[in-house]
C-alpha cells in the first residue's frame, strides 16, 4: 500500500509550544498544504458538479454541528477543570434516521437556548477567573501594569481560545477578543473583568458552541478532504465524546492524521484510553432513545416502585453494562442479547427482585440459568422506555426492537385506518386485545414487523418487573417471528443474535453517527465489507470503530448545497495561509 | 399617523442597532378610538398568544358534538365539551367548520392540523413545517420592544412540545416546569417597572459589547457554508441579537405598569403527565405569565397544554388520552366515546384555568386577558380517525377592544388559514394574506373583527 509521504523539514512545520506552534506554518504559503504530497489516498475527488459549486475555493466549511450536552460539559471540564459547576437546561435533540447525531445536522441555536448559554458562559469565566479557585487559570496578576496584563491576555486568549475552538484563533479572532478585553479593561487597575469578558465571548461564540467541519483542497488537485484539526475533533468526539487533546491537536498541526500511520497511531491511542468509556456511553445513549430519560414518567398508582432514582439506575445500568461487556469483557456484540449477566445497584435489586449481594454501589450480576432476564431487552431501560404510563406495549417494543437494533423503518400508520377493529376489552391479556392487528390485512402489513416479538416480550410489565398473569390470566408469551417460532424474552434474545440484520444496523449506525448524516445508498457495499471485517474480528465493537476511524472514506466531503456565494478571494478558514497566523 | 409609519420606524431600529428607546408615534387605530391607557398615559399594548392542546374535541360522524354549538353568533349555547370556560364565554369566539386542505399533502397524523394553522400549508412529514409559525411574524410586529420578544411554555415537563419555528425544522425550546418559568420571568435581569430608585447597571453596556463583538464575526462565518448552515448560523445571530436587545432595554428606564405585582418564588413541582398534574401546573404557569405580561416582560406567547400525541392520562388508568381515543369504540346509544369525551372535558379544563388566570389581573378598565388574544387550536377535529375537518378553533380575550368577542362562526370547509390571518390582524400583525395553494387566503373573518369604537372593552 502506498503510504503519504511527509516532508519532515518544511519551514514552520515544527510543533514548537504544541498548539500555538499553529501560527508559525502559515507562513510557508503555499507549503502549508505540501504537507500533503504524493497521493491523494485520505483525500475524495469531488464529481464535476461539486467541483463548479466549490469553484476556487482552496477550504470550505461542510457541516456545522451543535456540541452535544455531554460534549459541552466534557469540553469544560477538560479545559478547565471538573470543579466548575455547569448548571443550565440544555436544549432537546432532534432526532432523524434513528440517530440524534444525524438530527443534530438541522439544530441552530434559539433565544431561550442562547439565554442559557449565555448565562453559562457567564457563570463559567466567573468561576474560572475568580481568586478564590485552587487552580489559577490566568497566566499573570490581574493588577499587574495594563500592558504586562494585556500581553497575557493574548496569550491567555491565544491557549484558552485554542482549546475552545479546537484549532488554533486566526488572527481576526484574536484581535476581536482582545478588544473585548480592552473595553473593559478601559480606566481599570483591576483586570478581572476584562478576562472574564473575553473568556465569556470565547465561550459563547459559535466557534465554540459549533463543530466547524473544514474541508480543505488536497495540494492543487481536485480532491477534498476535512483538514486536519476536523478529523481531530471528529475523533476525539467520537472516542471520547470530547474535545481533542494537546496531543492530538499537535498532531493535527505536525500533519499527523493526514497519514494513514499516523492517524492509525492517534486512533489506537484514543481506544486505549479508559475516556474511550465516555465515547461507548455517547454512542449507546443515542442509538437506544436515551434522551427519553428525561419525560419518562410512570403512573404511580399502578407502579409504586417507579421514581426518578429508578429511572436515572436503569439508564446507568445499560450503558454500565455495554461497556462492561463490548469493552472491559471484549465481548461479541451480538451477546448483549443473550448474556444473563448485567451491573446493578441496589434501587434495581429491587425492581428485579433479586437480593443485592454487594457493599459497592454498583456490582456485576448474573441472573439464574432458567430466568427470562437475558440481555438489555429485558432491562429495566428498554422494557420502560418503551411502554405505556400505565401498562406495557407490545407494539411500541416491537417498533422499537425493529428501528433501534435492525434499521428497520416502520411507516406510520394511515391517517384514516379504522380503529373499531381493535377490542376495547379490559380484561385479559393484551394478545387478545391486539388481535385486529394480526387478522385486518392493512393492519397487519407493518404490525407483522412489530407485534409478535413485542408480546414475546410481555411477561415484564412497564416498569421491566417479572409477571406471569395480566389481568388474572396467564401471559402467551410465544411468538412466531417471520416463520420462526420463539418463547419469551429468551427466544427473542436468541433471535436477535442470529439475525444478520442486527449486525449491519450497528455498522451502518456507527458510521452514519460519525459523520454526522445518514447513510448514502452508494455506500451499501463499503458498508457491507466493514459489516464482514466486524464479523471477521468476532464482533468486537473497538474493531469496529477503530476499522470505520482508519478509514479514508470516513473523512470525506460532501458538498453542501447551496454553497454561498464569496465574498472574498480569501479563504476563510484557519488553515489557509492569508489569514492563519500574524 | 399609520401604522405602516410606526412599523418601519420599529423595523428601522432594529435592522440600524439595538436602541429601543423611540419616540414611538401612538397608535390612534389601535388606541385611539376604544384603546386602554393607564393612569400614567402610557398605551396598555395588545397581547397575542397561542394555546395548543392535543387530540381535538368530540363531533362525531355519528352527528354527536360534544362541542360545536348549535347557536351561531352572540350568546351561544354551551356545550359539554365547553363547559371549563362558561364563565368567561362573552370574551371567547368559537370557530367551527375550518378544516385543512392537504393540496395532495399526507394526513400527517397529529401534525397536519397545528402545522397548517401555523405555517399556513400542509407540512408533508412530522416535525417540519413549511415555513415560521406565524407566531413569530406576530412576536417581530409587536414583541420587539419587550424583554421577550416571545415566550415558550408547556405544563408537561416535555422540551419538545412546542411548535414554534423560525426555519420551519428548528422548534423553540419552551419552560417545562414552573420553576423554569419563574426564573425566565423574574430571575435574573428582571427589572421591576415600578421601582422609583430604578438606575441602570453600568456593567450592562460592557456585557453588551461582548454580545455586539461576537456578531460581528456574522459575515466572516457566513462566507463559506452551504444553505443548510446558513439557516442555521442566522438562527444563532438572530439570537444574538435578541439578548442584545433584552441588555438594551435593561439599560432604559422601565415603562411604570400599575397592574405589576412581582410574585414570590416557587417551588420545583412533580414531574408527571396526568392530566392533574398537567392542570396544576397550567395555573402556576398562567399565573406567571399574566404577570409576566402585566409586567411588559413580553407581549406575545405560545402555550402547549398536552401535545398532538397527547399521552396524558387519568392517574391510575392503563390506557393515555391518545390511546383511548383510537381504542374506545363509539357509544350506539349516545352517540360518542364517552371516556373520550370525558377526557376531552378534562384537558379542556387547562384551557378554563388559563383563561381564569389571565382575566384575574386587572389593568385598565379591564384584564390582562381583554387586552389580549389567545388563539386556541388542537392537532385534528375528531381524533379517533384523525381528522382534519372541523378543528376546533377558539379566539379568547378582546384584543384591546379589536376582537368582537362571544360569537360563534361557523363556515363549512373553510381552510384554517383564514382564522391564522385573522388573527393576525387582531393582535396587530397585520398580514394581508397568509397560506399557500388552497389554504392562501386574504380574507379575513369579519364577524369578529371590529371597524371602530363600537366594541369597547
Amino acid at each position: 500500500m502506498l503510504r503519504r509521504l511527509i516532508i519532515p523539514g518544511l519551514a514552520g512545520f515544527a510543533a514548537i509550544g504544541g498548539l500555538l506552534s499553529y501560527t508559525a506554518f502559515a507562513e510557508g504559503g503555499k507549503s502549508s498544504s505540501a504537507i500533503v504530497v504524493a497521493s491523494n489516498e485520505l483525500a475524495t475527488v469531488l464529481a464535476p458538479e461539486e467541483l463548479e459549486q466549490v469553484g476556487e475555493r482552496e477550504s470550505f466549511i461542510s457541516a456545522y454541528r451543535r456540541l452535544t450536552e455531554s460534549q459541552y460539559r466534557h469540553a469544560i471540564a477538560d479545559i478547565f477543570g471538573d470543579d466548575i459547576k455547569v448548571e443550565a437546561r440544555f436544549e432537546p435533540e432532534r432526532r432523524e434516521e434513528g440517530l440524534q447525531a444525524v438530527g443534530n445536522a438541522q439544530l441552530s441555536v434559539t433565544t431561550s437556548g442562547l439565554e442559557q448559554y449565555y448565562s453559562l458562559a457567564r457563570s463559567i469565566s466567573r468561576q474560572v477567573v475568580s481568586a478564590e479557585r485552587e487552580t489559577d487559570y490566568l497566566p499573570c496578576d490581574v493588577t499587574s501594569s495594563k500592558d504586562a496584563a494585556r500581553k497575557c491576555a493574548d496569550e491567555f486568549v491565544q491557549e484558552i481560545g485554542g482549546k475552545l475552538y479546537r484549532r488554533p484563533l486566526t488572527k481576526a479572532e484574536r484581535t476581536l477578543t482582545l478588544t473585548i478585553w480592552d473595553a473593559s479593561a478601559e480606566g481599570k487597575d483591576d483586570y478581572t473583568q476584562a478576562f472574564e469578558h473575553a473568556l465569556t465571548s470565547l465561550l459563547i461564540s459559535p466557534e465554540f458552541l459549533f463543530r466547524t467541519e473544514v474541508a480543505e483542497r488536497v495540494d492543487d488537485s481536485d480532491a477534498f478532504q476535512l483538514d486536519a484539526y476536523s478529523k481531530a475533533s471528529r475523533l476525539a468526539f467520537y472516542l471520547w465524546d470530547s474535545p481533542p487533546d494537546a496531543e492530538l491537536l499537535e498532531a493535527a498541526a505536525r500533519g499527523d492524521l493526514n497519514t494513514l500511520d499516523g492517524l492509525s497511531v492517534q486512533v489506537e491511542r484514543l481506544l486505549d484510553s479508559p475516556r474511550f468509556d465516555l465515547g461507548v456511553r455517547a454512542f449507546f445513549t443515542d442509538m437506544l432513545h436515551f434522551e427519553s430519560f428525561e419525560t419518562l414518567t410512570k403512573d404511580t398508582m399502578t407502579y409504586p416502585k417507579f421514581s426518578q432514582a429508578v429511572a436515572d439506575s436503569a439508564r446507568e445500568e445499560t450503558l454500565r453494562f455495554l461497556i462492561q461487556h463490548l469493552v472491559d469483557d471484549e465481548g461479541d456484540y451480538r451477546d448483549i442479547f443473550t448474556t444473563k449477566k448485567t451491573v446493578l445497584n441496589r434501587t434495581l435489586a429491587a425492581v428485579y427482585n433479586v437480593p443485592y449481594p454487594s457493599r459497592e454501589e454498583w456490582t456485576t450480576y448474573e441472573f439464574d440459568e432458567d430466568t427470562e432476564r437475558s440481555g438489555i431487552l429485558t432491562q429495566v431501560s428498554f422494557a420502560a422506555l418503551f411502554s405505556h404510563p400505565g401498562s406495557s406495549s407490545p407494539t411500541l417494543r416491537g417498533k422499537h426492537l425493529q428501528e433501534i437494533f435492525q434499521c428497520t423503518k416502520i411507516p406510520d400508520p394511515p391517517a384514516d385506518v379504522d380503529f373499531s377493529k381493535v377490542q376495547a376489552i379490559e380484561e385479559g391479556t393484551v394478545r387478545e386485545r391486539l388481535d385486529a392487528h394480526r387478522t385486518d390485512p392493512t393492519c397487519a402489513s407493518c404490525h407483522i414487523l412489530m407485534d409478535p416479538a413485542g408480546l414475546a416480550l410481555e411477561n415484564f410489565d412497564s416498569l421491566g418487573q417479572f409477571r406471569t398473569l395480566e389481568n388474572g390470566d396467564p401471559i402467551d408469551v410465544s411468538a412466531d417471528i417471520f416463520g420462526q417460532e420463539y418463547s419469551g424474552a429468551t427466544g427473542v434474545g436468541e433471535y436477535m443474535k442470529s439475525n444478520p440484520q442486527v449486525v449491519s444496523c450497528v455498522v451502518q449506525k456507527a458510521y452514519a453517527y460519525g459523520k454526522g448524516r445518514k447513510n448514502d445508498y452508494r455506500e451499501g457495499q463499503f458498508l457491507n465489507s466493514k459489516t464482514e471485517e466486524f464479523a471477521d474480528a468476532g464482533y468486537q465493537l473497538k474493531d469496529l470503530f477503530r476499522s470505520l476511524l482508519t478509514d479514508p472514506k470516513f473523512y470525506e466531503v460532501e458538498v453542501p448545497e447551496g454553497l454561498s456565494a464569496r465574498t472574498d478571494s480569501a479563504s476563510l478558514t484557519t488553515k489557509a495561509p492569508a489569514s492563519g497566523g500574524n | 399617523m399609520t401604522r405602516f409609519n410606526r412599523r418601519s420606524l420599529l423595523k428601522g431600529a432594529l435592522t440600524g442597532g439595538t436602541s429601543v428607546c423611540l419616540g414611538l408615534p401612538l397608535l390612534d387605530q389601535w388606541m385611539g378610538a376604544h384603546g386602554e391607557t393607564l393612569s400614567g398615559g402610557q398605551p396598555i399594548p395588545t397581547r397575542f398568544g397561542t394555546y395548543f392542546w392535543g387530540l381535538g374535541l368530540t363531533d362525531t360522524p355519528a352527528g354527536g358534538s360534544r362541542w360545536v354549538p348549535t347557536k351561531t353568533g352572540y350568546d351561544y349555547d354551551m356545550m359539554p365539551e365547553l363547559e371549563s370556560f362558561r364563565a368567561l364565554k362573552d370574551k371567547v369566539s368559537v370557530f367551527s367548520g375550518f378544516r385543512v386542505i392537504g393540496d395532495g399533502k399526507p394526513n400527517v397524523v397529529h401534525w397536519s392540523g397545528h402545522a397548517s394553522i401555523l405555517a399556513g400549508g400542509a407540512p408533508d412529514r412530522t416535525g417540519e413545517m413549511i415555513g415560521p409559525s406565524f407566531d413569530n411574524k406576530v412576536a417581530d410586529a409587536i414583541g420587539a420592544t419587550t424583554r421577550f420578544r416571545k415566550l415558550d411554555i408547556t405544563p408537561t415537563g416535555d422540551p419538545k412540545a412546542n411548535y414554534s419555528t423560525r426555519t420551519g425544522s428548528a422548534f423553540a425550546t419552551p419552560e417545562t416546569t414552573p420553576l423554569a418559568l419563574y426564573t425566565r420571568l423574574f430571575g435574573e435581569g428582571f427589572q421591576d417597572p415600578n421601582d422609583p430608585n430604578w438606575a441602570p447597571d453600568a456593567n450592562i453596556m460592557l456585557r453588551k459589547s461582548v454580545l455586539s463583538a461576537v456578531g460581528e464575526q456574522r459575515r466572516a462565518l457566513m462566507a463559506d457554508v452551504g444553505r443548510n448552515d446558513q439557516i442555521k448560523l442566522d438562527q444563532y445571530f438572530t439570537s444574538l441579537r435578541e439578548i442584545e436587545n433584552q441588555l438594551a432595554i435593561q439599560l432604559e428606564r422601565p415603562a411604570a405598569a400599575e397592574a405589576c405585582v412581582i410574585p414570590e418564588e416557587i417551588a420545583e413541582s412533580k414531574k408527571s403527565i396526568t392530566i392533574d398534574v398537567v392542570n396544576k401546573n397550567t395555573r402556576i404557569m398562567a399565573k406567571l405569565l399574566a404577570m409576566g405580561l402585566a409586567c411588559n416582560q413580553t407581549r406575545v406567547f405560545n402555550f402547549v397544554h398536552t401535545p398532538g400525541t397527547s399521552t396524558t392520562y387519568i392517574a391510575g388508568e392503563p390506557k393515555t388520552y391518545h390511546q383511548i381515543t383510537h381504542d374506545e369504540p363509539t357509544d350506539a346509544e349516545l352517540g360518542y366515546q364517552p371516556e373520550t369525551s370525558k377526557l376531552a372535558g378534562l384537558v379542556m379544563e387547562g384551557f378554563g384555568i388559563f383563561l381564569e388566570e389571565l382575566n384575574a389581573i386587572e389593568e385598565g378598565n379591564g384584564t390582562v386577558l381583554d387586552n389580549s388574544l389567545v388563539m386556541a387550536f388542537s392537532d385534528t377535529g375528531y381524533a379517533k380517525i384523525h381528522s382534519l375537518e372541523n378543528i376546533p378553533v377558539f379566539f379568547a380575550g378582546k384584543a384591546g377592544g379589536r376582537h368582537k368577542a362571544g360569537q360563534h362562526v361557523r363556515m363549512e370547509g373553510e381552510p384554517v388559514s383564514r382564522l391564522s390571518l385573522t388573527a393576525m390582524e387582531l393582535a396587530g400583525a397585520s398580514a394581508g394574506e397568509f397560506g399557500v395553494g388552497a389554504m392562501k387566503s386574504s380574507k379575513l373573518i369579519e364577524e369578529v373583527v371590529s371597524q371602530g369604537g363600537d366594541n369597547a372593552i
